[in-house]
This record gives C-alpha cells, structure tokens and sequence, in this order.
C-alpha cells in the first residue's frame, strides 16, 4: 500500500473538518495509505506570508517539508494555498542552494534539515495522475445525480504551470474526476476565474473580494448547478461563509451548497452526507441531502438491474 | 525569488484581466508596476491600502505579452512596504495567529465540537497537539525577525 503524509493545513482541520474525514476515506477505499504529518504548521499561506516576509515564509514551509521527508513520505495536500506554497518552496530549495543554506542554517537550531529528497502533491492532480480516472470510477458504488460547478482554484492550475505540466494548459481533469463520479460537470462563464479569497485580500478587503465571489456565483447560477465542488478549503471557506455574508450584505438569497471534491468522491462511494461534514455548512445543506439520498437511490437500483 | 519588473513597458493587459480592478477602480496593477519600475517611492503612500486588495489569481500574469512575473512583483512591492511600517492590521493579526499557535487559521471551541461529532480528534494532529513543535515554530519565526514585523508600533 502506497503512503502519503496528508498535509492538512489551517482551513480543513480548524473550520471545515469534513474535509479532513473524506480524504481519508476516499484515499483508504482507493488503496493509498495517508498518514497524519504530526506537528506541522500552516503552510504558510501564500499570499499574506510573501507579502510580510519571504524569508519567513520559506523556512516554515521548509520545516513543513522535513517533516515528510524524515518519514520518506511524498506530501499531499488538499488545499490549492497549500499546495502553492509547499511545491513552490520545495522546487526554490532544490534549485537555489544558497537559499537552501541559508533556511537550512536555522532549521539547525530545531535540529532539522532540509534535504530535497521529496515530491508535493495536491489530491486532484493526483488522483488525476496516478490513480486515474478509470480506478475513480470503479470505486463508485452509488453514482450522483447531480449538476456540478466546478472551481479549479487559481492556486491549483498557476503551480502545475510553473511546472509545465500539460494537464494546466486546458484543464478538464478535474471535470473528469468529478463526472467518474456520475455527476455532470456544469460549463458557465468565467469558469477559470478567481473565488476572491486568496492573497491576504480576503481578511483585509472583506467586501471587495465578495464582489469578485458573487459574480462568479451569480455564473454557477444561471448554469443550474445544484453544488459548487472545489479542491481548495479557502475557496471552500469563501463560497460557503461568503454566501450567507453576500446575502446579508448584498440583498441575494443564494444558498448553493459547497462540496470539496473529497466529499463528493466519498458520496459516491455511498458514505453518508452526515458523516462528511456536509450538514455542518454555512448555507443550509438539507434540501441538497435529501436529493443526494432520495435521487442517488434511484441510480443504485438503476445499475444494479 | 527575483521578478522581472523591467520587462514591462505599461501596455495595461495585466489591469483589463484583473478580477479585482473590475470591482475596485482604485486597484490598479500597471499603475503599481510603473510605480516601482521607476522608483517612484514617494508615490507609495498613495498606494497602501490598494497593493494589498492582489488576491494573486495570475490572471495579470497570464495575460502579460512580455512575460513578467507580475505577482512576485507586486509581492516584492507589498514586502517593501510592510518594512517600512506598512502593515495592514488584519495582516498584522493573522502574523500573530501564526506566531501564537503556528496557525494562520487556529482552531476554536466550534471546531472542536465539530472535529468530537465527526469522529476526530478534538486537536488536529497538527502543531495544535504539541507544544514542542510550537516551540520550534515560534525559535524559527524569531531568527528570521517575524516577531519584530507583526509586532504592535511602540507608542
């Protein structure tokens, strides 16, 4: 069995738990092994930490990195800031061996050292890249009748770019993941555009970036999705508290409910809505169960005949 | 680390794709890179809040003719300006999250009652469920002068 230290963040484990609990079911029926990574910290976050202090920034997510590597573990991580971060610094440190002197001179002080030996993963990419799309699919047991739009995340795509990994150029491997599951995946307008949260901007300019969240809502709207599926807690975070903040601040009325595509996966392998965390969102989730269960039922019979 | 700011020869297409200057008309990205390529720090007052409302989505970057790597520019020009003082309180406060428990987003009595009904353990297996490795957070943050940027201004 293939193991991975799961990097859990700030988001998942503080604000959206169900998260957490779904990577590890949908990675365990798939035969991968996740490990919790004790002791790590915030990645940190991409945004707000370069923008106070690179320096910083760098050496926690170096130590972030010899966490893994002591344990011979790849990294994967579920969340797009996560992800942004800890490849990022990975891929400066095995190239720029001042800078790698340079954070390696203080980990020295908490006895850590970073060697380089390690890759970073995000659950997406990698789900889509070695566990594929076929096996996904072979893992369902209850497919979802459902539309779904889907938000990449700025900070899922920009890293995979830097790399000049061919699945950035015109991304469908996510839509893909998320039709294995028997749901459609929604096309709507400015579907490769920002949640608004990310770079610090969502904790200094609050209203600014639920303009940018709501217009990209309004989008998902008009294209009849029943649920937003991200990969990204911080979007997550942004959809699901920034609809009930728009709806006070702006006048809407949305309630569309917000899935990481760890508790889609894990529907679909017929875990329950309750045990996801689902019911535990902001906007209220019941009407959204109620169809998942009664709807997904009617497939379960469907394909068992 | 480095960006390439002095590729930019002020076409604008950076600003035309920005999510951001479509809501806020006083966020401006051609405006910040003009600013730095030609030094114009007297100008930078002018342009605190504004540098700070970059949700970094690369769209600008994407949509640059010449190449530049206009968010790691912006990052340099927003790291500059907090080394001259000018923080952003919220900014201020999730430096300090950081520094106190190696969170930027720490847990709170709604997560753990959340974490308990789902099955999980009440503190994340993170740095939350060790004061060792906090302590080995908070001796990283202190070598590299963290403390001092997200301290409180001495009255």
């Amino acid at each position: 069995m293939t193991e991975l230290s799961l990097f859990l963040g700030c988001v998942a484990p503080n604000r959206y738990p169900g998260i957490e609990v779904a990577a590890k079911k949908v990675f365990s029926r798939l035969g991968v092994e996740l490990a919790d990574l004790e002791g790590a910290s915030c990645c940190p976050a991409p945004g707000v930490f370069k923008s106070l202090d690179k320096v910083t920034w760098l050496t926690l997510a170096s130590r972030n990195i010899t966490l893994s590597e002591k344990k011979s573990d790849d990294i994967l991580t579920i969340c797009n800031g996560c992800f942004s971060t800890l490849k990022d610094a990975n891929d400066i440190l095995k190239e720029d061996t001042t800078l790698k002197k340079e954070v390696n001179s203080k980990l020295a002080e908490i006895g850590h050292e970073y060697r380089g030996t390690q890759d970073v993963r995000h659950v997406i990419e990698y789900l889509y890249r070695e566990v594929g799309v076929d096996r996904v699919r072979e893992a369902v047991t209850r497919p979802l009748n459902l539309r779904v739009a889907v938000h990449y995340g700025c900070h899922l795509i920009q890293p995979l770019k830097d790399s000049n990994l061919e699945i950035a150029d015109k991304p469908t491997f996510f839509d893909e993941l998320v039709e294995a599951t028997g749901a459609i995946s929604v096309d709507y307008t400015d579907k490769m555009s920002c949640c608004g949260a990310g770079g610090g901007a969502r904790t200094a300019v609050l209203d600014a970036t639920l303009k940018i969240a709501n217009k990209k809502l309004e989008h998902m709207k008009e294209a009849g999705a029943d649920c937003i599926v991200d990969a990204c807690p911080f979007c997550h975070l942004q959809f699901d508290m920034g609809q009930s903040e728009i709806n006070q601040k702006f006048g809407k009325n949305y309630d569309m409910p917000v899935l990481h595509y760890t508790q889609l996966l894990a529907l679909a392998m017929g875990f329950s809505p309750e045990e996801l965390g689902i019911a535990m969102n902001a906007v209220d989730t019941s009407r959204f169960i109620e169809k998942v269960k009664t709807e997904t039922l009617e497939n379960e019979v469907c394909t068992s005949v | 680390m480095s960006s390439n700011i002095e590729r930019c020869y002020q076409c604008g297409q950076c600003t035309a794709a920005c999510p951001m200057a479509e809501q806020e008309q006083a966020y401006k990205i051609r405006r910040f890179l003009q600013m730095e390529k030609l030094g114009l720090k007297s100008e930078e007052p002018m342009a605190i809040p504004f540098i700070f409302y970059c949700t970094t989505c690369y769209k600008c970057q994407d949509n640059c003719p010449q190449g530049v790597k206009i968010v790691d520019g912006l990052l340099s020009i927003r790291e500059a300006a907090v080394r001259n003082g000018n923080i952003l309180p919220a900014h201020r406060k999730i430096g300090q999250m950081l520094m106190d428990s190696g969170h930027a987003v720490p847990g709170n009595e709604d997560a753990k009652k959340r974490r308990l009904q789902l099955g999980l353990t009440e503190m994340p297996p993170t740095v939350a469920s060790s004061e060792k490795q906090l302590n080995d957070i908070k001796i990283l943050l202190n070598l590299s002068g963290f403390d001092q940027i997200v301290a409180e201004e001495k009255a």
